[in-house]
């Protein structure tokens, strides 16, 4: 198997251990990753309404560059995926604006056709690659651990271009979790949003949205909190302490927040400081 | 307390665009609009098809003339030809204005409003905004009292007209928020509290709410009704909720079919076809229905609408909530197979005896909108014509109201009255109270659909007089289970059903009386129109608490009596 | 005949004239297929518990009167299948009712609307006709499909505040804009009949305003109308940012993105910060930049290029030439 693989901004800088991780796992699972080191920030969720041409080219880009490689286009991280995926929407379903873009891309020998499917790296593991064929790989079922699922937004809704599962009652995550042996515990904030964008121009407001999901996660008692999005992972772990400041009565002050690819990292036998658990910020 | 200048009741169209009229022609008289829902949810949301003008813009040869034809003849001739000179007059001014206010109709090429064909219209001159015409008219009206600062009661239930020596002293009504009765005394009282058909219960396409309570808060009063047995049966309702699927569908090119796979309009209209009026159209699918000629359900009998050769585009462009509601409560997407639908009460073409300023015979109280009868629709309101009636006399009324206000001298209400609703209500809940609202409404509506609904007979409406008079008594005796103060739906539903109780029998009793077929009214005991003996109005008043009919010319102009054919 | 079902109702009840706190009631009713929620709470008001309490008007979907949320989720109890929603419930043939979020409580079902109603009139949500009074309903505006086309959806809003109540920005601050206001506002400066654009605006991306949506489109999701929210919050965005409104703290942390793209292809998160919130506001992240140092998650202050950065920059360059048709 083989994907190109977007560089998401967010994880070559502050969440590097989530590629690393990738690094690591994907030999053992037999999946090939190529980097798309000219891809560019698809504008995480800005870029469409600073100029909506410049995110359509910027976004085009990026797939032709997997198209180029003649692959599916993976990535980690939830609001790369649902923009790239709205971009793509807009690009097939409009041929003249596609056309405009093509012509913008032919300098670069590039051509955005269409024919490259964006995915998210939960979905290839689910889906293509298969949780039956994971399941073998698992040296070190997980089965003392209880494990809060926590989807972020953009890989659930607009539902109408990410469609992968019901919205409302998605799957993928908690199969997963039950795939590498761990316990699925249920809590009301698993479909929330992590306030990560508008950290910066509501702060008060959005640790607040992300301290009631820690909090609903930390009274299921589970070990950890599994997130398949670098950005949320900021939001529910970089944020933690503050985010969780002036709240009494909790059962414990913090609870773990780990990425998808270090999940499957622990199940395949790979040691914390290995996949870099180490370094967030909350233990 | 609170002192008004003018209270308008209802919060639909027409109370909205009376408020609005009222603020324009005076800023500084106080004016309140008591609704008994947030007025943004008022039935006038539910309009889909459109409202008439002839604006000319789709049919260059069209004219206020042929409007107000179009509305006589559609009346059956029992509409007052000064009122509908007015309606049609006054058509093309108010629905600009609406444009420049705002509301998002639908655009021809050349940017105009839109216009579609309608049934019983001799162009096409239904401006409309796709197939939800009456809500964006509705929150226009609404964000532009907004914008002028109008006072909303909201979910306040009327419950009384105060009045002194024949002049108008304001209302009182139930603050259905905290169970408070309250006193708004005011020079003067304009109903917009829209129709009356939902007596018909579970067999009306008609919001839950549209109970006739400014009607029999009227009558109470002393003003007359009129016209209450023209009640309007839609054609198109669906065949298990009766919801209603817009004329526009037929205005759009959407056919009938029986289960011969014959268009069988083509035997009752062979001009008009689809189009017809909503009287004839209704009769002629209950006739395919009741001669076997109708398709078979669990849900009852019915006919097919057809709209498949339309295809997607249109059917998703012009009519999105038709394919919407028809998925949702039949499980049918149109631009894939028939709609089964049949015909539903729809509309009230009866109403508070007014004029053509909306005034009532009562110093200060105006009546506009589907609670009115001006009359504009006689004995067949067309469609289009309904959404702008509201808007038009709304308009008429507010500014005559509010010329008018200052006039009058200051109002008082005596607090004892809200001493006799307090008893009232207490005494709803007394042990000696055990009757069911539910039970009783459920019969009312039955009675009325099985005896009083297309078509008529002596007997049948004899046995639904019998029928109302039985459930009066029994209401008598109703229990109020609830007995708390903040938000009591169980004390709203009964004061609804009281209202309608009244009205039912007004339309029971009109329709057993006129020994003719006109309009929505048809007899199979008196089949044909009767002008002779019965070209007038039927006026309904309470006397001594028992109902008294009388009759009233009707107003002539132009257009002498013809025969009605399409 | 249509199938039927034994279903439970579990519906939220409060009387603030009895009791202290919310608490559940069980319904159990015998249904057959192709009921809706609301004719099921119609049917047990009245015949089991004439005390329940909830809003019902239309039952057509077009009055917005009956907006609970079933099984959690918000939308309309009158264009909800019982039989559907079972597909979804927690617990066999149990259908749980409650009100909808953010606002407070009247009673049962019933929340209190009026602070819609003063965020209607805060916000400016009306077209202040260009029309002169005097010449009101005299001539009609010409509008082009294309104008129309760009309010036509957001018209279709019935206000029933589902939106509202998904809405988690809404959950943490009341004082929030709210995504129906959001999509109004859009609604109104698309308008071009409309006088007071630029009034609204400002208002609009005041603080509390647009730029606090945290984009995660749960509006979008639960729109009983299935109308686009999110363009409407995009294109106020875009507008504020075309209109000199571009000195608030998310423009300018927008314009990073564009910016950062053109110069190195990815984003320079390290200057993120003070780029966005200035030099002031981001001497109190200090702390937190030393704790993320020791953990070696500091994003560096100096992000090499990405290759191939010359094409991406002709791309910024032809567009700002022009040669590209917009859909805006």
């Amino acid at each position: 198997m083989k994907y190109a693989y977007y560089l998401s901004c967010i994880n070559e800088s502050m969440t590097k251990e989530v590629d690393r991780s990738l690094d690591k796992l994907k030999t053992d699972l037999g999946i090939d990753f190529i980097k798309l080191k000219k891809g560019t920030c698809c504008g995480g969720s800005n870029l469409e309404y600073v100029s909506e041409p410049h995110y359509l080219a910027v976004n085009a880009r990026n797939i032709a560059l997997a198209e180029e490689l003649g692959l599916d286009l993976v990535t980690s991280c939830n609001t790369c995926l649902m923009v790239l995926r709205t971009a793509k929407h807009h690009l097939d379903s409009d041929e003249t604006t596609r056309n405009t873009v093509n012509e913008l891309l032919k300098k670069e020998k590039l051509e955005y056709t269409g024919k490259a499917k964006v995915k998210h790296l939960l979905w290839v593991i689910n889906e293509d690659y298969g949780l039956d064929k994971l399941a073998e790989k698992v040296k070190n079922p997980l089965r003392d651990l209880k494990i809060a699922p926590f989807y972020g937004c953009h890989i659930l809704r607009p539902s109408k271009y990410l469609g992968f599962e019901d919205p409302n009652a998605p799957s993928s995550l908690n199969q997963l979790i039950e795939t590498v042996g761990a316990q699925v515990v249920p809590y009301a904030s698993a479909l929330k949003c992590c306030g990560f964008h508008t950290l910066l121009v509501a702060e008060e407001e959005s640790l607040k949205i992300a301290g009631n999901s820690l909090e609903d996660a930390i009274k299921t008692e589970a070990d950890y909190i599994v997130t398949p999005c670098p950005l949320c992972h900021t939001s529910l772990d970089l944020y933690q302490e503050k985010a969780l400041k002036g709240r009494k009565n909790l059962s414990r002050n913090s609870i773990p927040v780990i990425h998808l690819s270090q999940l499957i990292g622990l199940a395949l036998g790979y040691t914390k400081e290995e996949l870099g658990i180490h370094k967030h910020m909350i233990k | 307390m609170n002192h008004f200048d003018i209270v308008i009741v209802g919060g639909g169209g027409a109370g909205l665009y009376a408020a609005m009229e009222v603020l324009n022609t005076n800023k500084s008289l106080k004016v309140a609009v008591i609704s008994k829902i947030y007025p943004n949810r008022s039935h006038t949301s539910a309009a889909q098809g459109g409202a008439n003008a002839a604006l000319a813009n789709k049919d260059k040869t069209d004219t206020v003339d042929k409007h107000t034809f179009d509305t006589v003849k559609g009346s059956d001739y029992l509409a007052d030809q000064d009122a509908a000179a007015v309606l049609c007059e006054e058509a093309p001014r108010v629905m600009r204005e609406l444009e420049n206010l705002g509301t998002p109709f639908s655009r021809m090429e050349d940017g105009s409003i839109a216009q579609r064909p309608f049934g019983g219209a001799s162009s096409p001159r239904c401006c409309y905004c796709a197939d939800k015409t009456g809500h964006t008219i509705l929150q226009t009206l609404y964000e532009q009292c907004l914008r002028l600062g109008v006072t909303f009661y909201n979910e306040y239930f009327i419950l009384s007209l105060e009045h002194k020596d024949g002049k108008c002293q304001g209302i009182t009504a139930l603050n259905i928020k905290t169970g408070k009765i309250e006193i708004f005394p005011s020079k003067i009282v304009i109903f917009a509290t829209g129709g009356y058909a939902k007596a018909y219960w579970n067999r009306s396409s008609n919001a839950a709410g549209n109970t006739g309570d400014g009607q029999a808060v009227a009558l109470r009063a002393g003003i007359p009704l009129k016209d209450m047995e023209f009640v309007q049966f839609h054609p198109t309702g669906l065949r298990k909720s009766g919801i209603l699927v817009t004329e526009g569908a037929r205005g759009e090119g959407g056919y009938l079919f029986n289960n011969e796979s014959e268009r069988f309009m083509s035997r009752y209209a062979p001009e008009k076809m689809e189009l017809g009026p909503r009287d004839l159209v209704s009769r002629s699918i209950e006739r395919e229905i009741l001669e076997g000629r109708g398709f078979d359900s669990d849900a009852g009998k019915y006919v097919k609408l057809d709209l498949t050769h339309l295809g997607p585009e249109l059917i998703t462009k012009r009519l999105p909530q038709i394919r919407e509601l028809s998925i949702s409560f039949e499980g049918i997407d149109p631009i894939e197979e028939p709609i089964p639908i049949r015909p539903t009460a729809h509309y009230s073409m009866g109403g508070i005896d007014c004029d053509k300023t909306g005034r009532t015979i009562m110093q200060g109280v105006y009546a506009i909108g589907e609670c009115a009868c001006v009359s504009v629709h006689g004995a067949n309101r067309l469609g289009g014509n309904s959404l702008l009636e509201i808007l038009v006399f709304g308009k008429i009324a507010g500014h005559e109201a509010a010329k008018e206000a200052q006039g009058f001298s200051t109002p008082s209400i005596p607090d004892t009255v809200i001493d006799k609703y307090t008893r009232y209500f207490r005494s709803l809940a007394g042990e000696s109270q055990y009757e069911r609202y539910a039970v009783i409404r459920e019969e009312m509506g039955q009675t009325l659909a099985d005896n009083v609904a297309i078509f008529r007979n002596a007997k049948d409406m004899k046995k639904a007089i019998e029928d109302i008079k039985t459930l009066r008594d029994r209401f008598k005796r109703v229990k109020l289970h609830d007995t708390g103060k903040v938000f009591n739906t169980n004390l709203i539903n009964i004061l609804e059903l009281r209202n309608m109780l009244s009205i039912a029998l007004t339309i029971a009793a009109g329709a057993y009386v006129r020994k003719e077929s006109r309009g929505s009214h048809f007899r199979t005991d008196y089949t044909t129109r009767d002008d002779e003996n019965w070209h007038k109005h039927t006026m309904f008043k309470l006397s001594k608490g028992e109902l008294k009919i009388d009759y009233k010319p009707v107003t002539m102009g132009k257009y002498p009596l013809e025969e009605r054919t399409y | 005949m249509d199938e039927k079902k034994e279903i439970s109702f579990r519906v939220q009840r409060f009387d603030p004239q009895l009791d202290t706190g919310i608490y559940y009631d069980n319904f159990r009713i015998t249904i057959e297929k192709g009921v809706t929620i609301l004719r099921a709470l119609n049917y047990i008001k009245d015949n089991i518990d004439s005390k329940l309490t909830f809003r019902v008007f239309c039952q057509a979907g077009i009055c917005g009167s009956c907006a609970m949320r079933v099984n959690g989720v918000s939308k309309l109890a009158c264009m909800t299948q019982v039989w559907t929603e079972l597909e979804t419930s927690s617990e066999n043939d149990l259908i749980l009712i409650e009100p909808i979020k953010n606002f407070s409580l009247i009673r049962d079902l019933v929340v209190e609307m009026e602070p819609l109603v003063e965020k209607l009139k805060n916000y400016y949500s009306w077209v202040k006709p260009k029309m002169p009074a005097s010449e009101m309903g005299k001539k009609e505006f010409s509008i082009s499909e294309e104008t129309f086309q760009k309010y036509d959806q957001a018209t279709d809003c019935i206000l029933c505040a589902s939106c509202v109540s998904e809405c988690l920005m809404m959950e943490v601050n009341p004082e929030y804009i709210s995504p129906v206001i959001l999509l109004k506002s859009y609604r109104m400066n698309v308008d071009e009949r409309d006088a007071m654009n630029e009034v609204r605006l400002k208002k609009v991306a005041s603080d509390k305003g647009v730029w606090d949506c945290t984009h995660c489109y749960k509006c979008v999701e639960h729109c009983v109308k299935n109308i686009d929210i999110m363009k409407g919050i995009h294109e106020l965005r875009h507008e504020a940012m075309t209109k000199g409104l571009h000195r608030s703290e998310g423009a300018k942390h927008a314009q990073a993105f564009f910016n950062d793209i053109k110069r190195k292809g990815h984003l320079v998160e390290a200057t993120l910060i003070p780029r966005t919130l200035g030099i002031f506001k981001t001497l109190k992240m200090v702390p937190t930049a030393i704790k993320m140092f020791f953990k070696g998650r500091m994003p560096p202050v100096f992000v090499r290029s990405i290759p191939h950065k010359r094409y991406v920059k002709k791309i910024y360059k032809n567009l700002k030439k022009g040669n590209y048709s917009s859909k805006r």
